[in-house]
């Protein structure tokens, strides 16, 4: 799959509706979401909680909860339609093979009662064909590959040996084991303080390269995204509503939920104000939401923002959002003032 | 690991003594009358002090148990006085203890073999027609009181199965009704917990990464959440094997069974002391071996409990 621009698609999200069953009612958690994943690259996915980020992923692997479900639209990855896909036997070839995932909280992800080296090497044997010994041998170098010392001991170490940021780095190497071409990280450093986020940020880079993967990044920190992220994507309310580069998202962001999330980041807040925070709560997913889901909580919202729900607007080839201030006939509304001065500052540093 | 067997070792054999120190004690407190026996209405107060005096239970406490404590050491716990009249406790105790022992043991090897795997089917077709059927039975054997299925059993199934309806060591078909009645009730509560813990750990993070990696279902519930899930039952196995021991009174009266069932309220009520004594003692030690065996289970199935050696155990 060759993209017009040139670059190749690895997985490819068409208009995805997901649903779950819930005591007799019905939520649509997934609300029509197009989405492609380039070869190589490393894409955000950002949005508060509730939002639908790990909602979308899980779907990729087939891990939704039993009462979820695909309702409409196609997953194309290679020559699958993981959307269709319904057994066991189906997953398996795209489970840990195609498709890994880093999961969020380090201290509950490991089984307790086997040795981090079984655990890893349960993948290798799984997904490489490695047996006996050179599974062995494989499995000390993803240890190494992982920043890892002192390995033949560690390998045979339980997971309540190890620090919480030495077991998101057995968690990874886990992922890694499957030899992945695509790997998922649900928030992988929620759970971890500052100064390993940055190391973990930075070994997946790292890993990233080193084994030509295509990564995705769930996490509502932005601070996260802005080390890592080559693309954003922005989900409010189980949609997309703005996607693109990195810098293109930061720093030009054009949906008011853009502007609203970038607000509240701490570092924009002036010393002695209280921090900006987003008025309202989240629509209900129970019922059908009419137009665009932020209006409600939106201060830009123009009337047509009620009644229909907005398309996706090109801002730039790669850049899209989907609000009707982009449309021809909308008035000019500029994004609040604090803002402003971090895009041009944004800007600015980006030229240099 | 040897560091935290010795440790728990030492407080089991500690325990035991606190324990048989504290009956024995409170046993000197009982009426005089159990030491007498038949004899005691024969014989003038006077007389009755001599024989009191040269059973030693005139002498100091401490001197008491001190004896008491020898004796132990050689395996003498005395005779008994009105149970079987000068028959020593340890004569009385085995001969009653190994019905005791087959019964309880067969029971529980029963139900663990049916009902651990039940559990764990159970779990893996939660809400399925099975789940549903081991959850009936299980809400069965619970609600409806022991004693009704116990003579159900006996009365119908005999008949329908054509077995003997009482107990004869030499008739093997004669085992097999109390052994599956005394199964019931375990089997229905290893089928619930293991179901439980199977439920529990297959919610958790680990076997959703698992899952992530590319198990397969079957791989997930065999290798990574059995193991799991049975460390809770581990710690309570061996308490429940020995609690089988000391026998049901129920089913031994039901199918006359010479087993240890009812020994204890017999002589108690006989004021037979030197007996109380004993099975004090053997209950007692039989379950502090069964703790000390459900901790050591515990500590080989669960490597996080090999490095308590500061004290911090859980």
């Amino acid at each position: 799959m060759v993209d017009s621009n040139g670059k190749s698609r690895i997985l490819s999200i068409q208009n995805i509706i997901i649903k779950f069953k819930l005591r007799g009612q019905v939520l649509t958690a997934i609300r029509d979401i197009s989405l492609d994943l380039y070869k190589g690259e490393s894409l955000a996915i950002v949005g508060e909680s509730g939002s639908g980020k790990s909602v979308l992923v899980k779907s990729i692997m087939g891990l939704l909860d039993k009462n979820g479900f695909i309702d409409q639209g196609e997953i194309l990855y290679k020559d699958y339609d993981l959307a269709k896909f319904s057994t066991e036997k189906d997953w398996l070839k795209i489970r840990g093979k195609e498709i890994a995932m880093v999961t969020q909280d380090p201290m509950t992800s490991l089984n307790p009662l086997k040795t981090v080296g079984k655990q890893i090497e349960e993948c290798v044997v799984l997904h490489q064909g490695l047996k006996g010994k050179s599974a062995y041998d494989q499995t000390l170098k993803l240890l190494t590959d992982v920043g890892i010392h002192d390995v033949e001991k560690r390998y045979k170490q339980y997971p309540h040996e190890f620090s919480g940021g030495m077991r998101q780095r057995i968690v990874i190497a886990i992922a890694i084991a499957c030899n992945p071409k695509i790997l998922i990280c649900d928030e992988p450093t929620t759970a971890l303080d500052v100064t390993i986020q940055a190391q973990i940020l930075q070994l997946l880079k790292n890993l990233q390269e080193k084994y030509g993967l295509t990564t995705i990044y769930i996490t509502h920190d932005l601070g996260v995204v802005a080390k890592v992220a080559d693309r954003i994507a922005v989900m409010y309310a189980g949609e997309i509503i703005e996607v693109g580069k990195t810098h293109e998202v930061f720093f030009d962001g054009k949906h008011p939920y853009t502007w609203a999330l970038l607000s509240s980041l701490p570092q924009l807040g002036a010393k002695g104000e209280e921090l900006y925070s987003i008025k309202g709560t989240p629509p209900n997913l129970f019922k059908e939401i009419k137009g665009d889901a932020f209006a409600p909580r939106n201060p830009f919202a123009l009337n047509i923002d009620f009644v229909e729900r907005p398309p996706f607007f090109k801002v730039t080839d790669t850049h899209f959002a989907k609000t009707w201030l982009l449309h021809s006939d909308a008035p000019k509304v500029e994004p609040p003032l604090s803002l402003q001065e971090f895009f041009e500052e944004g800007r600015r540093y980006a030229h240099d | 690991m040897l560091w935290y067997i010795g440790k728990r070792l030492l407080q089991s054999v500690l325990t035991l003594f606190i324990i048989i120190t504290i009956v024995f004690s409170l046993l000197r407190l009982m009426p005089e009358e159990g030491y007498l026996g038949a004899a005691a209405e024969k014989m003038s107060p006077e007389q009755q002090e001599v024989y009191l005096t040269n059973l030693g239970l005139r002498d100091p406490l401490i001197v008491q148990l001190g004896n008491f404590y020898s004796d132990l050491l050689m395996g003498d716990l005395g005779t008994s006085v009105t149970y079987r009249t000068d028959v020593a406790v340890t004569t009385i105790i085995s001969e009653k203890i190994i019905y005791s022992l087959l019964f309880g043991l067969g029971a529980v090897a029963l139900s663990l073999i049916v009902g651990v795997p039940l559990g764990i089917l159970m779990a893996h077709m939660k809400g399925r027609w099975l789940d549903r059927l081991g959850t009936g039975y299980i809400v069965f054997v619970v609600a409806v009181p022991a004693a009704v299925y116990y003579i159900f059993i006996q009365m119908y199934v005999t008949d329908i199965l054509n077995l003997p309806m009482l107990f004869d060591e030499y008739n093997s078909a004669s085992w097999i009704l109390p052994l599956t009645s005394m199964a019931l009730a375990p089997t229905a509560s290893y089928a619930m917990w293991m179901r439980r813990y199977m439920v529990d750990e297959l919610n958790k993070d680990y076997i959703k990464l698992a899952r992530a990696k590319g198990v397969k279902e079957k791989t997930l519930m065999f290798k990574h959440v059995m193991r799991n899930a049975f460390i809770p039952m581990a710690q309570y196995l061996p308490a429940t094997i020995l609690f089988t021991i000391t026998g049901s009174i129920y089913i031994e009266s039901l199918y006359s069974i010479p087993g240890m069932g009812g020994l204890l309220v017999d002589v108690i009520q006989r004021q037979d002391n030197s007996v109380v004594q004993g099975l004090v003692l053997i209950f007692s030690s039989l379950g502090i071996i069964g703790l000390f065996l459900g901790d050591l289970a515990m500590a080989i199935v669960d490597p996080r409990i090999k490095l308590g050696k500061g004290g911090s155990v859980r």
